[in-house]
């Protein structure tokens, strides 16, 4: 019970910090008026978020038809955005949950904004299939079991787009639980040092009397590591589950099982990527340097080169199965991947997720942050390259063809898949103008080096 | 003489306070060994082994959390053979609609389990800590959030010389103030180095 200075470990949170100091310093960005860049950001983001809206109701209004998708290829980038944010959203609860689990200590600086990131990214993900059924009006029958005049005709729970509607919305009512219950303590703090009326009220509303008793203390320690052990086989199987809507499918490319493992691993990969976009610009601005440190860094980029490993393990194995297989469709299917008209999708691909990753074997790359963060542009865009490019690419020329089409997304696409981002980060820059995005009472916890 | 109600409203308590919580850990384990029990502490961040140092009995929440997760897995089930095998079964790309489709129920099935395990067990954490918006919270010292810990002892349980006992306890150990709280109203006993005071 001694204070040790460890030669083997590192300090997870450095310079000197006290308790009252990590008060103060993470309190700073909610209690002082936002700076320029804040408001540029969130302008720039706002203006995003109108397209989004402005693109939706031209979709609705209009008709599906203002999309590309044709008869071959019937999901474009409306599902290619939906698994690309989806995706990201992994990275919040692995980090919480599966972290915690596993003692990782280092998660606590970040898990809090990583969380955020997921609830944001599921909700830009969920856009996608809501809007992609046409006829949202109808469209609840066919996705929730509701009652209704039909006959009473339920939705089918042999179809795993089903399945996947019960895990979205698990994962996100149980991450928003999760993140909700982890910043209780924080908010009281907050709430002990507000100034104003508005302040005094909302905090307190939303801390709803958190007082940090030892009993409560020890009832929410015990609830964590409950919610942690149930919500890592719940991230695990959003993913399976999403990569079951490609897999349990005839499609050649789709229809392998390899998906599962291999779409989680592409999930953890670019979360990751986009937590370090994030984290690099946040520690940078809100000068975090001293709780998102060069040993976070390091840390997730290992992950990331290993998560982007696994992923392009899977990416040789696929190829290697379809032509061990023997199947010609199969076959047909991968060479058109890597050789046909899509071929640039593919190498976009590949060199994004498997080969770029390979730098982080060296230090240098893991710990420069311009470095980083370059790289973490790179995993977002080879990660919604690699789910363009399994479902463009499997479907655009199947088994007769009479049927081989071509498709490229027309504006409104665009618009929505652009106006995604601008709901997404206008949800960041609230959620890091009104609340803590470092779980304050976790490093409380572990600034002084015990052993 | 253990007290379950933990409200400090109508109390009347000394406390400590600290910058340290193996200081806290200390000075429990020097009071506990002398049969005084804490009322409670208070810190900003959580400090293991405080609980089992202090005595409070392990939660029953783990059970609970338990049985909120069979209620899932219960509903899950009813609700997919109720709709797909009994109300209107539909037999769709020749698949089963009966006891056959039992694999295909799983995802559904667990996703229950998992929605009903954590929100049985959040909504019974804010219920047993009574907790909920808008709920005036019992902070003893504002600072009990941000950088100090607080052990606090009910005055009315204690004989004269359990105070003393409790005084010097934490006197041994490192606390920077003790205070009384008698309802509203709290007054400095002892004051050493606190730059708060």
């Amino acid at each position: 019970m001694s204070v040790i200075d460890s030669a083997i470990r590192h300090p997870l949170v450095t310079g000197g910090k006290t308790y009252a100091d990590i008060t103060v310093d993470i309190c700073r960005p909610l209690e002082n008026k936002p700076s320029k860049s804040w408001w540029i950001g969130f302008s720039i983001s706002f203006v995003l978020l109108l397209v989004l809206f402005a693109t939706l109701f031209y979709t609705v209004w209009t008709g599906i038809g203002v999309w590309n998708i044709n008869k071959s290829v019937m999901w474009g980038w409306d599902i290619t955005n939906f698994v690309f944010w989806i995706g990201i959203g992994h990275a919040g609860t692995l980090i919480s949950a599966i972290l915690l689990l596993f003692r990782q200590k280092w998660r606590m600086s970040i898990n809090r904004s990583a969380e955020a990131m997921t609830i944001f990214a599921v909700m830009c993900a969920a856009v996608f299939p809501f809007f992609h059924m046409g006829r949202i009006w109808v469209g609840c029958y066919w996705v929730f079991p509701l009652p209704n005049a039909f006959g009473s005709l339920w939705v089918n729970f042999n179809s795993p787009l089903l399945w996947d509607v019960f895990a979205i919305s698990t994962y996100f009512s149980v991450s928003l639980l999760f993140w909700y219950l982890g910043l209780i303590p924080d908010i009281a703090t907050v709430r002990d040092r507000a100034k104003t009326k508005a302040r005094k009220f909302w905090y307190n509303f939303f801390s709803m009397g958190w007082t940090g008793s030892v009993r409560t203390w020890a009832r929410y320690e015990v609830v964590s590591l409950i919610l942690a052990g149930i919500s890592t086989p719940l991230v695990l199987s959003v993913h399976t589950i999403v990569s079951m809507d490609f897999a349990t499918s005839v499609i050649p490319g789709w229809h392998t099982t390899i998906f599962p493992p291999y779409f989680v691993a592409g999930a953890i990969f670019s979360g990751f990527g986009m937590v370090l976009t994030l984290l690099l610009v946040a520690r940078k601005v809100l000068n975090y340097e001293n709780y998102i440190t060069i040993g976070h860094l390091d840390a997730m980029a290992k992950i990331i080169m290993l998560t982007g490993t696994m992923v392009g393990l899977a990416y040789i194995t696929e190829f290697f199965i379809a032509w061990y297989s023997g199947v010609q469709y199969e076959q047909y299917a991968f060479i058109n991947r890597a050789t046909g008209p899509y071929w640039w999708a593919y190498w976009t691909m590949m060199s994004c997720n498997l080969i770029a990753p390979q730098l982080f074997w060296i230090k240098w790359a893991r710990r420069t942050p311009w470095f980083l963060f370059m790289m973490s542009i790179v995993v977002n865009v080879g990660m919604w390259f690699e789910r363009f490019v399994i479902i463009v690419t499997s479907l655009h020329r199947d088994y007769l063809t009479s049927s081989w089409a071509m498709y490229s997304a027309s504006w409104v696409e665009i618009g929505i898949f652009v106006g995604t981002f601008g709901l997404f980060f206008t949800c960041f820059f609230i959620f890091c103008k009104f609340l803590p995005i470092i779980n304050m009472a976790e490093v409380k916890g572990i600034i002084k080096n015990r052993e | 003489m253990f007290c379950f109600s933990t409200s400090i409203e109508k109390r009347n308590l000394i406390y400590g306070v600290y910058d340290d919580e193996h200081k806290l850990l200390d000075t429990v384990r020097e009071v506990r060994s002398k049969g005084i029990e804490v009322f409670d502490c208070y810190s900003p961040f959580p400090v293991h082994h405080l609980d089992e140092e202090m005595g409070v009995r392990r939660t029953y929440l783990s059970i609970a959390a338990f049985l909120c997760g069979m209620t899932g897995f219960c509903l899950g089930l009813l609700l997919e053979f109720y709709t797909m095998v009994f109300d209107w079964p539909m037999i769709i790309g020749g698949k089963p609609s009966d006891y056959h489709m039992l694999p295909s129920m799983v995802p559904v099935v667990f996703e229950c389990t998992i929605l009903c395990t954590a929100y049985g067990i959040g909504i019974l954490f804010f219920a047993r800590n009574k907790m909920g918006h808008g709920v005036v919270p019992d902070i003893l010292d504002i600072r009990q959030t941000d950088d100090r810990l607080i052990i606090a002892f009910d005055a009315d349980s204690l004989s004269s010389e359990a105070k003393i006992d409790v005084n010097n306890a934490m006197k041994n150990n490192g606390v920077l103030e003790i205070n009384s709280y008698k309802g509203q109203y709290a007054e400095a006993l002892l004051t050493e180095g606190g730059a708060h005071a």
